[in-house]
Protein backbone atom coordinates (compact mmCIF):
# COMPACT_ATOMS: atom_id res chain seq x y z
CA UNK A 1 0.00 0.00 0.00
CA UNK A 2 1.67 3.28 -1.04
CA UNK A 3 1.76 5.96 1.46
CA UNK A 4 0.36 9.49 1.34
CA UNK A 5 4.00 10.34 2.50
CA UNK A 6 7.18 9.03 4.09
CA UNK A 7 8.02 9.61 8.42
CA UNK A 8 11.38 9.89 9.15
CA UNK A 9 13.57 10.87 12.12
CA UNK A 10 15.17 14.10 11.69
CA UNK A 11 16.84 14.47 15.54
CA UNK A 12 17.42 12.90 18.45
CA UNK A 13 19.23 14.23 21.66
CA UNK A 14 20.60 12.78 25.34
CA UNK A 15 21.41 14.80 28.22
CA UNK A 16 23.64 13.63 30.36
CA UNK A 17 22.95 10.23 32.06
CA UNK A 18 23.71 9.34 35.48
CA UNK A 19 23.40 11.46 39.44
CA UNK A 20 22.40 14.70 38.36
CA UNK A 21 21.33 16.29 42.07
CA UNK A 22 21.33 19.75 40.61
CA UNK A 23 18.85 19.35 37.87
CA UNK A 24 15.33 18.62 37.49
CA UNK A 25 13.10 16.72 35.83
CA UNK A 26 11.37 19.33 34.26
CA UNK A 27 14.74 20.84 32.86
CA UNK A 28 16.52 17.52 31.54
CA UNK A 29 12.82 17.72 29.33
CA UNK A 30 13.47 20.96 28.14
CA UNK A 31 16.81 20.51 27.36
CA UNK A 32 16.22 17.30 25.53
CA UNK A 33 13.13 18.90 23.49
CA UNK A 34 15.86 21.93 22.35
CA UNK A 35 18.59 19.36 21.89
CA UNK A 36 16.98 17.24 19.77
CA UNK A 37 15.05 20.30 17.26
CA UNK A 38 18.84 21.72 17.42
CA UNK A 39 20.23 18.20 16.21
CA UNK A 40 17.47 18.56 13.03
CA UNK A 41 17.82 22.07 12.54
CA UNK A 42 14.22 22.47 13.43
CA UNK A 43 12.72 25.40 14.89
CA UNK A 44 10.42 24.64 17.80
CA UNK A 45 7.73 26.29 15.88
CA UNK A 46 7.16 23.75 13.32
CA UNK A 47 6.30 21.32 16.73
CA UNK A 48 2.63 20.40 16.63
CA UNK A 49 2.66 17.41 18.11
CA UNK A 50 4.00 16.02 21.86
CA UNK A 51 4.96 12.73 23.26
CA UNK A 52 5.59 13.50 26.93
CA UNK A 53 6.63 10.39 28.77
CA UNK A 54 5.92 10.02 32.29
CA UNK A 55 6.95 12.94 35.00
CA UNK A 56 6.00 15.60 32.73
CA UNK A 57 3.18 16.92 33.72
CA UNK A 58 4.38 20.19 36.14
CA UNK A 59 1.04 21.74 36.67
CA UNK A 60 -1.82 20.23 38.58
CA UNK A 61 -4.93 19.50 37.35
CA UNK A 62 -3.39 19.96 33.80
CA UNK A 63 -2.44 17.09 31.59
CA UNK A 64 1.10 17.14 30.73
CA UNK A 65 0.03 17.88 26.64
CA UNK A 66 -1.70 20.93 27.64
CA UNK A 67 1.33 22.26 30.00
CA UNK A 68 4.00 21.61 27.26
CA UNK A 69 1.17 23.49 24.65
CA UNK A 70 1.30 26.25 26.32
CA UNK A 71 5.05 26.20 28.20
CA UNK A 72 6.25 25.46 24.30
CA UNK A 73 4.62 29.08 23.73
CA UNK A 74 1.13 28.57 22.95
CA UNK A 75 1.31 25.62 19.90
CA UNK A 76 -1.62 24.05 18.85
CA UNK A 77 -1.17 20.74 18.87
CA UNK A 78 -2.17 18.17 16.28
CA UNK A 79 -1.22 15.19 17.90
CA UNK A 80 -1.21 14.52 21.71
CA UNK A 81 0.24 10.92 22.30
CA UNK A 82 1.05 8.83 25.52
CA UNK A 83 4.17 7.05 25.81
CA UNK A 84 5.43 4.69 28.48
CA UNK A 85 6.37 1.39 26.55
CA UNK A 86 4.04 1.68 23.82
CA UNK A 87 4.52 2.19 20.26
CA UNK A 88 3.89 6.10 20.23
CA UNK A 89 7.07 6.65 17.63
CA UNK A 90 5.22 4.10 15.64
CA UNK A 91 1.59 6.34 15.74
CA UNK A 92 3.36 9.35 15.32
CA UNK A 93 4.74 7.97 11.96
CA UNK A 94 1.27 7.39 10.90
CA UNK A 95 -0.06 10.40 11.94
CA UNK A 96 3.13 12.26 10.10
CA UNK A 97 2.15 10.45 6.94
CA UNK A 98 -1.52 10.69 6.97
CA UNK A 99 -1.34 14.44 8.06
CA UNK A 100 -2.35 15.14 11.17
CA UNK A 101 0.61 17.07 12.31
CA UNK A 102 3.97 18.19 10.54
CA UNK A 103 6.88 17.56 13.68
CA UNK A 104 6.36 15.48 16.85
CA UNK A 105 8.55 15.42 19.68
CA UNK A 106 9.00 12.61 22.06
CA UNK A 107 10.72 13.47 25.35
CA UNK A 108 11.51 12.50 28.60
CA UNK A 109 13.53 13.32 31.50
CA UNK A 110 14.22 12.17 35.17
CA UNK A 111 15.99 13.49 38.28
CA UNK A 112 16.63 12.94 41.85
CA UNK A 113 14.35 10.42 42.71
CA UNK A 114 14.85 6.38 42.37
CA UNK A 115 12.80 3.68 40.29
CA UNK A 116 14.44 0.69 42.36
CA UNK A 117 13.73 -0.51 45.97
CA UNK A 118 16.61 1.97 47.85
CA UNK A 119 13.78 4.46 46.81
CA UNK A 120 11.12 3.25 49.19
CA UNK A 121 11.21 5.04 52.36
CA UNK A 122 10.45 3.38 55.55
CA UNK A 123 6.73 4.36 56.67
CA UNK A 124 5.77 5.07 60.40
CA UNK A 125 2.72 2.96 59.53
CA UNK A 126 1.75 0.05 57.20
CA UNK A 127 0.86 1.98 54.28
CA UNK A 128 -2.42 0.88 52.36
CA UNK A 129 -1.74 -0.46 48.56
CA UNK A 130 -4.53 -1.48 46.29
CA UNK A 131 -6.24 -4.91 47.22
CA UNK A 132 -3.73 -7.33 44.84
CA UNK A 133 -1.02 -4.88 44.80
CA UNK A 134 2.52 -7.44 44.62
CA UNK A 135 3.52 -4.02 47.36
CA UNK A 136 2.48 -6.13 50.24
CA UNK A 137 4.67 -9.22 49.30
CA UNK A 138 7.81 -7.28 49.39
CA UNK A 139 8.10 -7.69 45.38
CA UNK A 140 8.84 -5.09 42.81
CA UNK A 141 10.26 -4.78 39.44
CA UNK A 142 13.26 -6.93 39.62
CA UNK A 143 11.20 -9.73 41.99
CA UNK A 144 8.84 -9.62 38.58
CA UNK A 145 11.61 -10.22 36.46
CA UNK A 146 13.36 -13.05 38.63
CA UNK A 147 9.64 -14.95 39.07
CA UNK A 148 10.06 -14.60 35.06
CA UNK A 149 13.35 -15.64 35.09
CA UNK A 150 13.12 -18.58 37.27
CA UNK A 151 10.27 -20.26 35.32
CA UNK A 152 11.69 -19.91 32.14
CA UNK A 153 14.92 -21.50 33.16
CA UNK A 154 12.93 -24.29 34.69
CA UNK A 155 10.74 -24.66 31.64
CA UNK A 156 13.69 -24.62 29.00
CA UNK A 157 17.16 -25.85 31.01
CA UNK A 158 18.47 -22.47 30.65
CA UNK A 159 20.87 -21.51 33.57
CA UNK A 160 22.11 -18.43 35.15
CA UNK A 161 25.04 -18.44 33.51
CA UNK A 162 23.29 -18.49 30.23
CA UNK A 163 21.18 -15.44 31.39
CA UNK A 164 24.81 -13.55 32.27
CA UNK A 165 26.03 -14.15 29.03
CA UNK A 166 23.53 -11.00 28.41
CA UNK A 167 24.98 -8.51 30.85
CA UNK A 168 28.51 -9.11 29.44
CA UNK A 169 28.40 -8.50 25.74
CA UNK A 170 26.18 -5.29 27.25
CA UNK A 171 28.81 -4.33 29.11
CA UNK A 172 31.32 -4.70 26.29
CA UNK A 173 29.92 -2.44 24.04
CA UNK A 174 29.10 0.23 27.03
CA UNK A 175 33.07 0.27 26.95
CA UNK A 176 32.92 1.73 23.00
CA UNK A 177 30.47 4.33 24.43
CA UNK A 178 32.07 7.48 25.76
CA UNK A 179 29.12 8.35 27.24
CA UNK A 180 27.62 5.78 28.99
CA UNK A 181 27.75 5.31 32.62
CA UNK A 182 29.48 1.53 33.06
CA UNK A 183 31.89 1.96 30.28
CA UNK A 184 34.64 3.22 32.39
CA UNK A 185 34.28 0.05 34.89
CA UNK A 186 35.44 -2.34 32.23
CA UNK A 187 34.44 -5.17 30.77
CA UNK A 188 32.69 -7.96 32.75
CA UNK A 189 32.72 -11.72 32.71
CA UNK A 190 29.93 -14.56 33.14
CA UNK A 191 31.60 -15.04 37.14
CA UNK A 192 31.71 -11.45 37.87
CA UNK A 193 27.95 -11.87 37.12
CA UNK A 194 27.78 -14.84 39.02
CA UNK A 195 28.85 -13.33 41.73
CA UNK A 196 27.92 -10.41 41.78
CA UNK A 197 25.24 -9.64 45.01
CA UNK A 198 22.18 -11.57 44.51
CA UNK A 199 18.86 -8.69 44.41
CA UNK A 200 15.85 -11.07 43.21
CA UNK A 201 17.35 -14.49 43.18
CA UNK A 202 17.93 -15.88 40.40
CA UNK A 203 18.99 -12.29 39.68
CA UNK A 204 22.22 -10.63 40.70
CA UNK A 205 22.89 -6.97 40.71
CA UNK A 206 24.67 -7.08 37.17
CA UNK A 207 21.78 -9.24 36.17
CA UNK A 208 19.89 -5.63 36.93
CA UNK A 209 19.61 -2.41 34.61
CA UNK A 210 20.81 1.17 35.89
CA UNK A 211 18.84 3.15 37.85
CA UNK A 212 19.98 6.99 36.94
CA UNK A 213 18.95 10.37 35.88
CA UNK A 214 19.12 11.38 32.66
CA UNK A 215 16.67 12.63 29.58
CA UNK A 216 16.11 12.29 25.89
CA UNK A 217 14.02 13.61 22.98
CA UNK A 218 13.56 11.80 19.63
CA UNK A 219 12.08 14.45 16.48
CA UNK A 220 10.40 12.81 13.87
CA UNK A 221 9.15 14.82 10.60
CA UNK A 222 8.30 14.50 7.15
CA UNK A 223 11.11 13.08 4.74
CA UNK A 224 10.66 16.29 2.56
CA UNK A 225 11.13 18.30 5.93
CA UNK A 226 13.93 16.10 7.06
CA UNK A 227 15.89 16.13 3.98
CA UNK A 228 16.40 19.98 4.67
CA UNK A 229 17.24 19.23 8.39
CA UNK A 230 20.66 19.16 9.59
CA UNK A 231 20.97 15.78 9.97
CA UNK A 232 21.03 12.51 7.79
CA UNK A 233 17.22 11.37 8.05
CA UNK A 234 16.35 8.14 9.13
CA UNK A 235 13.47 6.40 7.79
CA UNK A 236 10.48 5.23 9.57
CA UNK A 237 9.57 1.67 7.58
CA UNK A 238 6.72 0.79 10.08
CA UNK A 239 6.33 0.22 13.92
CA UNK A 240 3.18 -1.09 15.66
CA UNK A 241 2.57 -1.41 19.27
CA UNK A 242 0.37 -4.06 21.37
CA UNK A 243 -0.66 -5.06 24.87
CA UNK A 244 -2.38 -8.13 26.31
CA UNK A 245 -2.76 -8.16 30.54
CA UNK A 246 -2.68 -5.78 33.57
CA UNK A 247 0.20 -3.87 35.78
CA UNK A 248 2.00 -6.11 36.93
CA UNK A 249 -0.85 -8.27 38.91
CA UNK A 250 -2.56 -10.88 36.85
CA UNK A 251 -0.39 -14.12 35.41
CA UNK A 252 -1.70 -16.04 32.78
CA UNK A 253 -0.41 -19.48 32.22
CA UNK A 254 1.85 -20.55 30.64
CA UNK A 255 4.03 -17.59 30.75
CA UNK A 256 5.71 -18.49 27.09
CA UNK A 257 3.18 -20.03 25.05
CA UNK A 258 4.59 -20.95 21.45
CA UNK A 259 2.59 -18.08 19.57
CA UNK A 260 3.53 -15.71 21.68
CA UNK A 261 2.19 -12.64 23.37
CA UNK A 262 2.37 -8.69 22.99
CA UNK A 263 5.91 -8.21 21.96
CA UNK A 264 5.44 -11.23 19.21
CA UNK A 265 2.30 -9.29 17.51
CA UNK A 266 4.19 -5.88 17.70
CA UNK A 267 7.08 -7.20 15.89
CA UNK A 268 4.97 -9.48 13.40
CA UNK A 269 3.08 -6.43 12.28
CA UNK A 270 5.85 -3.60 12.33
CA UNK A 271 7.60 -5.99 9.82
CA UNK A 272 4.48 -6.57 8.53
CA UNK A 273 3.98 -2.92 7.63
CA UNK A 274 7.63 -2.12 7.32
CA UNK A 275 7.73 -4.81 4.00
CA UNK A 276 11.45 -6.09 4.55
CA UNK A 277 11.84 -9.53 6.62
CA UNK A 278 13.66 -9.68 10.01
CA UNK A 279 16.43 -11.24 8.92
CA UNK A 280 17.77 -8.52 7.00
CA UNK A 281 18.29 -6.05 10.11
CA UNK A 282 21.88 -4.77 10.42
CA UNK A 283 21.32 -3.45 14.31
CA UNK A 284 18.98 -3.94 17.32
CA UNK A 285 18.31 -1.62 20.07
CA UNK A 286 15.88 -4.12 22.15
CA UNK A 287 14.45 -3.18 25.72
CA UNK A 288 17.22 -5.10 28.61
CA UNK A 289 15.73 -3.93 31.72
CA UNK A 290 16.88 -7.17 32.87
CA UNK A 291 19.39 -9.85 31.68
CA UNK A 292 16.66 -12.16 31.09
CA UNK A 293 14.71 -9.47 28.92
CA UNK A 294 17.25 -9.40 26.09
CA UNK A 295 16.91 -13.11 25.52
CA UNK A 296 12.83 -13.29 25.62
CA UNK A 297 12.75 -10.45 23.15
CA UNK A 298 15.07 -12.07 20.71
CA UNK A 299 12.35 -15.14 20.85
CA UNK A 300 9.49 -13.70 20.78
CA UNK A 301 10.47 -11.09 17.91
CA UNK A 302 11.53 -14.32 16.09
CA UNK A 303 14.77 -13.95 15.26
CA UNK A 304 15.29 -16.98 17.05
CA UNK A 305 13.22 -19.76 18.20
CA UNK A 306 11.30 -20.26 21.85
CA UNK A 307 14.19 -21.55 24.56
CA UNK A 308 16.69 -20.95 22.08
CA UNK A 309 17.44 -17.06 22.80
CA UNK A 310 20.03 -17.47 25.50
CA UNK A 311 21.98 -20.09 22.43
CA UNK A 312 21.26 -17.03 20.49
CA UNK A 313 23.57 -14.51 22.18
CA UNK A 314 25.82 -17.56 22.93
CA UNK A 315 26.36 -17.57 19.62
CA UNK A 316 27.71 -14.17 19.41
CA UNK A 317 25.13 -12.28 16.81
CA UNK A 318 23.99 -9.84 19.42
CA UNK A 319 27.63 -8.48 19.76
CA UNK A 320 29.48 -6.20 17.33
CA UNK A 321 30.62 -8.14 14.65
CA UNK A 322 27.57 -10.57 15.03
CA UNK A 323 24.76 -11.10 12.25
CA UNK A 324 22.86 -8.36 14.91
CA UNK A 325 24.68 -6.18 16.90
CA UNK A 326 22.42 -5.50 19.60
CA UNK A 327 21.98 -2.53 22.39
CA UNK A 328 25.56 -1.10 20.69
CA UNK A 329 25.55 1.76 23.33
CA UNK A 330 25.56 -0.56 26.21
CA UNK A 331 21.49 -0.76 26.75
CA UNK A 332 19.88 -0.23 29.89
CA UNK A 333 22.07 -2.46 31.36
CA UNK A 334 25.04 -0.63 31.52
CA UNK A 335 24.77 2.56 29.24
CA UNK A 336 21.41 4.28 31.03
CA UNK A 337 17.93 3.26 32.74
CA UNK A 338 16.84 6.81 33.75
CA UNK A 339 13.52 5.02 34.74
CA UNK A 340 11.11 5.90 31.49
CA UNK A 341 14.43 4.75 28.77
CA UNK A 342 11.78 3.85 26.50
CA UNK A 343 13.47 6.13 23.84
CA UNK A 344 16.58 4.98 24.20
CA UNK A 345 16.87 2.36 22.35
CA UNK A 346 15.73 4.23 19.50
CA UNK A 347 18.07 6.94 19.59
CA UNK A 348 21.10 4.52 19.18
CA UNK A 349 19.44 2.98 16.47
CA UNK A 350 19.10 5.99 14.80
CA UNK A 351 22.87 7.16 15.62
CA UNK A 352 24.26 3.94 14.04
CA UNK A 353 22.15 4.01 10.88
CA UNK A 354 23.18 7.67 10.82
CA UNK A 355 26.80 6.18 11.22
CA UNK A 356 27.75 8.60 13.93
CA UNK A 357 28.76 5.37 16.67
CA UNK A 358 32.33 5.77 16.67
CA UNK A 359 34.39 2.99 17.82
CA UNK A 360 31.18 0.90 18.00
CA UNK A 361 29.57 1.64 14.71
CA UNK A 362 28.40 -1.29 12.51
CA UNK A 363 29.73 -1.40 9.48
CA UNK A 364 27.21 -0.26 7.03
CA UNK A 365 24.02 -0.53 8.97
CA UNK A 366 21.01 -0.04 6.78
CA UNK A 367 18.33 -1.53 8.81
CA UNK A 368 17.56 -1.26 12.01
CA UNK A 369 14.63 -2.44 14.80
CA UNK A 370 13.89 -1.08 18.59
CA UNK A 371 11.98 -2.80 21.07
CA UNK A 372 10.68 -0.92 24.16
CA UNK A 373 8.75 -2.93 26.58
CA UNK A 374 6.98 -2.73 30.28
CA UNK A 375 4.14 -2.09 32.39
CA UNK A 376 4.69 -6.30 32.92
CA UNK A 377 6.17 -8.49 31.71
CA UNK A 378 6.55 -8.19 28.03
CA UNK A 379 3.34 -6.87 29.09
CA UNK A 380 3.34 -4.18 26.86
CA UNK A 381 5.17 -3.59 23.63
CA UNK A 382 6.06 -0.51 20.75
CA UNK A 383 8.37 -1.88 17.93
CA UNK A 384 9.91 0.36 15.12
CA UNK A 385 11.25 -0.39 12.09
CA UNK A 386 13.93 1.85 10.50
CA UNK A 387 16.32 2.48 7.78
CA UNK A 388 18.52 4.88 5.73
CA UNK A 389 17.58 6.41 3.02
CA UNK B 1 6.20 -4.60 67.06
CA UNK B 2 4.14 -2.55 64.64
CA UNK B 3 3.32 -3.86 61.15
CA UNK B 4 5.16 -1.43 58.21
CA UNK B 5 4.65 -3.65 55.06
CA UNK B 6 1.51 -2.26 52.81
CA UNK B 7 -1.30 -3.59 53.60
CA UNK B 8 -4.34 -3.89 51.54
CA UNK B 9 -7.55 -0.82 51.01
CA UNK B 10 -10.25 -3.01 51.82
CA UNK B 11 -13.07 -1.86 49.89
CA UNK B 12 -16.80 -3.13 49.33
CA UNK B 13 -15.65 -4.86 45.91
CA UNK B 14 -13.25 -6.94 47.39
CA UNK B 15 -14.25 -7.29 51.54
CA UNK B 16 -15.39 -10.96 50.95
CA UNK B 17 -12.28 -11.60 49.80
CA UNK B 18 -10.35 -10.46 53.11
CA UNK B 19 -13.57 -10.97 55.68
CA UNK B 20 -12.78 -14.89 54.09
CA UNK B 21 -9.02 -14.62 55.64
CA UNK B 22 -10.24 -13.81 58.75
CA UNK B 23 -12.68 -16.43 58.75
CA UNK B 24 -9.89 -19.05 57.40
CA UNK B 25 -11.21 -19.53 53.94
CA UNK B 26 -9.17 -18.23 50.72
CA UNK B 27 -11.86 -17.06 48.50
CA UNK B 28 -11.91 -16.76 44.85
CA UNK B 29 -14.44 -15.55 42.11
CA UNK B 30 -15.98 -18.69 40.22
CA UNK B 31 -17.90 -18.13 37.79
CA UNK B 32 -21.63 -19.21 38.12
CA UNK B 33 -22.10 -19.88 34.09
CA UNK B 34 -19.38 -21.63 33.22
CA UNK B 35 -17.60 -22.81 36.27
CA UNK B 36 -13.99 -21.38 36.19
CA UNK B 37 -12.12 -19.72 38.75
CA UNK B 38 -10.79 -16.21 37.85
CA UNK B 39 -7.54 -15.13 39.82
CA UNK B 40 -7.07 -11.95 40.40
CA UNK B 41 -10.77 -10.87 40.76
CA UNK B 42 -12.15 -9.52 38.22
CA UNK B 43 -15.44 -7.92 36.95
CA UNK B 44 -16.39 -10.52 34.99
CA UNK B 45 -15.21 -14.11 34.14
CA UNK B 46 -12.13 -14.07 31.68
CA UNK B 47 -13.61 -17.09 30.08
CA UNK B 48 -17.32 -16.29 29.06
CA UNK B 49 -17.37 -12.96 30.07
CA UNK B 50 -20.16 -13.41 32.58
CA UNK B 51 -20.82 -10.73 35.34
CA UNK B 52 -22.41 -13.31 37.87
CA UNK B 53 -19.28 -14.73 40.38
CA UNK B 54 -19.53 -15.99 43.40
CA UNK B 55 -16.76 -16.25 46.02
CA UNK B 56 -16.27 -19.22 46.68
CA UNK B 57 -13.97 -20.78 48.85
CA UNK B 58 -10.89 -22.90 47.03
CA UNK B 59 -9.19 -26.08 48.97
CA UNK B 60 -5.97 -23.61 50.04
CA UNK B 61 -3.62 -26.15 48.23
CA UNK B 62 -1.38 -25.07 45.64
CA UNK B 63 2.31 -25.87 43.99
CA UNK B 64 4.81 -23.47 43.97
CA UNK B 65 4.97 -22.01 39.90
CA UNK B 66 8.06 -20.14 40.46
CA UNK B 67 9.89 -17.79 43.04
CA UNK B 68 11.92 -15.48 43.83
CA UNK B 69 14.53 -15.07 47.13
CA UNK B 70 14.58 -11.24 47.50
CA UNK B 71 18.01 -9.65 49.04
CA UNK B 72 17.21 -6.35 48.46
CA UNK B 73 13.96 -5.33 50.20
CA UNK B 74 11.94 -2.27 49.93
CA UNK B 75 10.70 -0.13 52.90
CA UNK B 76 9.89 -1.97 55.79
CA UNK B 77 11.07 -5.76 54.12
CA UNK B 78 14.51 -4.67 54.12
CA UNK B 79 14.32 -5.68 57.96
CA UNK B 80 13.65 -9.26 55.99
CA UNK B 81 15.89 -9.88 53.89
CA UNK B 82 16.61 -12.79 52.15
CA UNK B 83 12.46 -13.43 51.81
CA UNK B 84 10.81 -15.24 49.32
CA UNK B 85 8.25 -13.95 46.74
CA UNK B 86 6.45 -17.21 45.50
CA UNK B 87 3.96 -17.50 42.41
CA UNK B 88 1.68 -20.06 43.84
CA UNK B 89 -0.39 -22.01 41.18
CA UNK B 90 -3.96 -22.43 42.78
CA UNK B 91 -5.32 -26.72 42.59
CA UNK B 92 -8.68 -25.39 40.96
CA UNK B 93 -9.40 -25.96 37.19
CA UNK B 94 -9.30 -25.51 34.50
CA UNK B 95 -7.93 -21.45 34.58
CA UNK B 96 -4.58 -21.66 36.33
CA UNK B 97 -5.00 -18.85 39.35
CA UNK B 98 -1.53 -18.09 40.14
CA UNK B 99 -1.24 -16.57 43.33
CA UNK B 100 1.27 -14.16 44.55
CA UNK B 101 2.16 -13.91 48.05
CA UNK B 102 5.23 -14.73 50.93
CA UNK B 103 6.09 -18.03 52.63
CA UNK B 104 6.07 -18.79 55.90
CA UNK B 105 7.88 -21.67 57.62
CA UNK B 106 10.02 -22.67 54.30
CA UNK B 107 13.77 -22.53 54.19
CA UNK B 108 14.86 -20.09 51.40
CA UNK B 109 17.04 -23.79 50.00
CA UNK B 110 14.28 -26.08 50.20
CA UNK B 111 11.66 -23.63 47.71
CA UNK B 112 12.05 -25.88 44.30
CA UNK B 113 9.54 -25.10 41.35
CA UNK B 114 6.10 -28.13 41.74
CA UNK B 115 6.78 -28.11 45.98
CA UNK B 116 3.34 -28.35 47.49
CA UNK B 117 1.89 -25.70 49.49
CA UNK B 118 -0.69 -24.75 51.72
CA UNK B 119 -2.68 -21.03 51.95
CA UNK B 120 -2.51 -20.49 56.09
CA UNK B 121 -3.40 -17.03 57.53
CA UNK B 122 -1.87 -14.41 59.64
CA UNK B 123 -3.38 -11.73 61.86
CA UNK B 124 -2.16 -8.45 61.30
CA UNK B 125 -1.60 -7.35 65.28
CA UNK B 126 -3.31 -3.50 65.48
CA UNK B 127 -4.59 -3.53 62.11
CA UNK B 128 -8.38 -5.02 60.99
CA UNK B 129 -6.24 -7.28 58.28
CA UNK B 130 -5.48 -11.13 58.09
CA UNK B 131 -3.26 -11.86 55.29
CA UNK B 132 -2.61 -15.13 53.66
CA UNK B 133 0.95 -16.98 53.60
CA UNK B 134 2.46 -20.11 51.93
CA UNK B 135 3.30 -22.88 54.25
CA UNK B 136 4.97 -26.24 53.36
CA UNK B 137 2.22 -28.66 52.22
CA UNK B 138 3.70 -31.37 54.61
CA UNK B 139 4.62 -28.95 57.34
CA UNK B 140 1.80 -29.76 59.51
CA UNK B 141 -2.05 -30.42 59.88
CA UNK B 142 -3.29 -27.21 58.45
CA UNK B 143 -6.00 -26.07 61.10
CA UNK B 144 -2.77 -26.79 63.89
CA UNK B 145 -0.54 -24.91 61.75
CA UNK B 146 -3.07 -22.19 61.69
CA UNK B 147 -3.39 -22.04 65.34
CA UNK B 148 0.33 -22.23 65.40
CA UNK B 149 0.51 -18.50 63.55
CA UNK B 150 -2.21 -16.98 65.33
CA UNK B 151 -0.31 -17.45 68.33
CA UNK B 152 2.88 -16.67 67.45
CA UNK B 153 0.97 -13.15 66.26
CA UNK B 154 3.68 -11.79 64.37
CA UNK B 155 4.91 -10.78 60.51
CA UNK B 156 6.24 -14.03 59.02
CA UNK B 157 7.57 -13.09 55.74
CA UNK B 158 10.85 -14.59 56.78
CA UNK B 159 10.92 -17.91 54.26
Amino acid sequence: MARPRQAAIAGVYTTKQGKLPDRTSFSLQLEAIKGALDDAGIPIEEVDGIIPLSMSDHLPGTTAHQFWANQLGERPLGLMETGGASGALAKAALAIENGMCEVVVLFYGKAGSLVGPRGTAMPDRAPRVPDWSFYQSGAYMTTWYALWAQRYMHEFGVTHADLAEVAVFTRHHATLNPDSIMGRKGDITVEDVLNSRPICEPLNLLDCSLDNDGGYAVVMTSIERARSSKKKPVLVLGGAESTYTDFYVTINDPWFPEEGKAVRRATDRAFAIAGIDREDIDVAGLYDCFTITTIRDLEEMGFCKLGEGADYVKEGHCALGGKMPTNTDGGLLSNSHAGDPAGMHTIEVVRQLRGECGERQVPDAKLGVSLQQGWAVHGMAGVLVMATE
Amino acid sequence: MTYLKPLPQIEPRNKEFWDGLAAGEFRVPKCDNCGHYNWVPYPACRSCLSEAQTWTPVSRDATVWSFSLVHRGPGAFNDDVPYAVVLAKLAEEPRSCIVLGNTTGIAPEDLYIGMPLRIVFEEIPGEDVTVFRFAAADAAEPDDADAALSAENQPATVA
